[in-house]
């Protein structure tokens, strides 16, 4: 049997207790690698992961902290290392949205989201760089969004967010290469987490599904392993790639329908 | 403790992907070299690993002013202060007070900062003082 392609690695994924956040952390530690939990407010959630990931034979533990906040995010990464012994991967999930049109939007709006999302990965990212500089190894992968590259009616916020990480991923890349650290971004189109519910809720997502060129919405874990591809070996000379995995959404003109 | 001369030899060559014989001990890293910013930090956290000294780049200034006040180390147009130039010599042997007292711009004095120089700081860093 194949040795486990991330054995004697250290992950931290932010977010990590539910949605995708919670289906890489589970990836991750199925291909070896011991696992720091994130979780803000989701304490019991991100225990069920640990214990789920325990019970599978892995290692892991739950992490508490608000990485929007540099402080917290720098004793995330000072716990994951005290915890499991070192840091070797991190993948900045932890997200929110806060869909409005432009014309509503509360202006302190767009701030929390840009805190959270794009904060949260600069925070953690800088947080971690000491440890991965002075080991000259690190993989840090972002979880962006398809969003970041395109529009959409009421996420102005969510996508300046991501876009912001998009450029933000492709600066590490080039400024951290030769201390043998890589950064690339997954980028979802559409996949069923808590966080398009509202988008679900109208039709069963069918109005969107159907303009999806591959007519089907993403599975957590197919986002999942992009993310631990890029945080592992086989993905070894890749660095500021935005990778999407979205059906084809981002590949089509327009609305994507023949006239 | 590893040789001092060889890391920091070793770690200049690397970074800045240069040949042996272009890091001699009197080449400056900034203008004879061509290191920039992100260069120096590359160099710093290589030397760290070859020898355990720790040097965090801020610590590249402060120990070059060692520890003299922006206000008495240059004057109010931020050039070098003849205080400024004596404390350069000491820590940049190579440097006379004269050609820098009252010409030499504040922020331009790592541009006078050679191998020899790094290699001696690291020595000094490595004996726990600096």
């Amino acid at each position: 049997m194949p040795e486990p392609k991330l054995k004697d690695r250290v992950a931290l994924v932010t977010g990590g207790s539910r949605g995708i956040g919670r289906s890489i952390a589970e990836e991750l530690a199925a291909d070896g690698a011991a696992v720091a939990v994130n979780y803000r407010s989701g304490e019991a959630q991100a225990q069920e992961v640990v214990e789920a990931i325990r019970t599978s034979g892995g290692q892991a533990a739950a992490v508490g902290g608000d990485v929007s906040d540099y402080a917290q995010a720098e004793r995330v990464i000072k716990q994951t290392e005290e915890q499991l012994g070192g840091i070797h991967i991190v993948i900045n999930n932890a997200g929110i949205s806060k869909d409005a049109l432009i014309y509503n939007m509360d202006p302190g709006e767009w701030l929390d989201v840009m805190r959270v999302n794009f904060g949260g990965t600069f925070n953690c990212t800088k947080a971690a760089l000491s440890s991965f500089m002075s080991q000259r190894e690190g993989a840090i992968v972002n979880i962006s969004s398809v969003m970041g590259e395109r529009g959409w009616t009421g996420e102005s916020n969510y996508a300046a967010s991501k876009g912001a990480i998009n450029a933000f991923t492709r600066c590490c890349a080039v400024e951290f290469a030769r201390f043998g650290i890589r950064v690339n971004a997954v980028l979802p189109g559409f996949a069923p987490t808590d966080m398009v519910q509202g988008l679900m809720d109208k039709d069963d997502g069918k109005g969107i599904s159907k303009q999806i060129p591959m007519k089907r919405f993403a599975t957590v874990q197919e986002v999942a392993r992009t993310a631990v591809f890029l945080a592992g070996p086989d993905s070894s000379h890749m660095t500021g790639a935005l990778l999407t995995v979205d059906g084809g959404v981002s590949a089509q003109v327009g609305i994507g329908k023949p006239l | 403790m590893a040789d001092v001369d060889g890391a920091v030899k070793e770690a200049v060559v690397e970074a800045l992907a240069l040949d042996d014989d272009e890091v001699t001990p009197d080449a400056t890293l900034m203008d004879d070299l061509g290191a920039e910013s992100i260069d120096l930090l590359d160099i710093l956290f290589r030397i760290e690993k070859s020898t355990g000294v720790k040097i965090e780049a801020s610590d590249l200034g402060e120990y070059i002013q060692g520890g003299i006040p922006d206000d008495e180390f240059s004057d109010d147009d931020e050039v070098i202060s003849a205080t400024g130039a004596a404390q350069l010599h000491k820590v940049m042997p190579q440097t006379d007070p004269a050609d820098i007292e009252g010409k030499l711009k504040a922020d331009e004095v790592m541009t006078l900062f050679t191998v020899a120089n790094l290699v001696e700081m690291v020595k000094t860093r490595a004996n726990g003082a600096g």
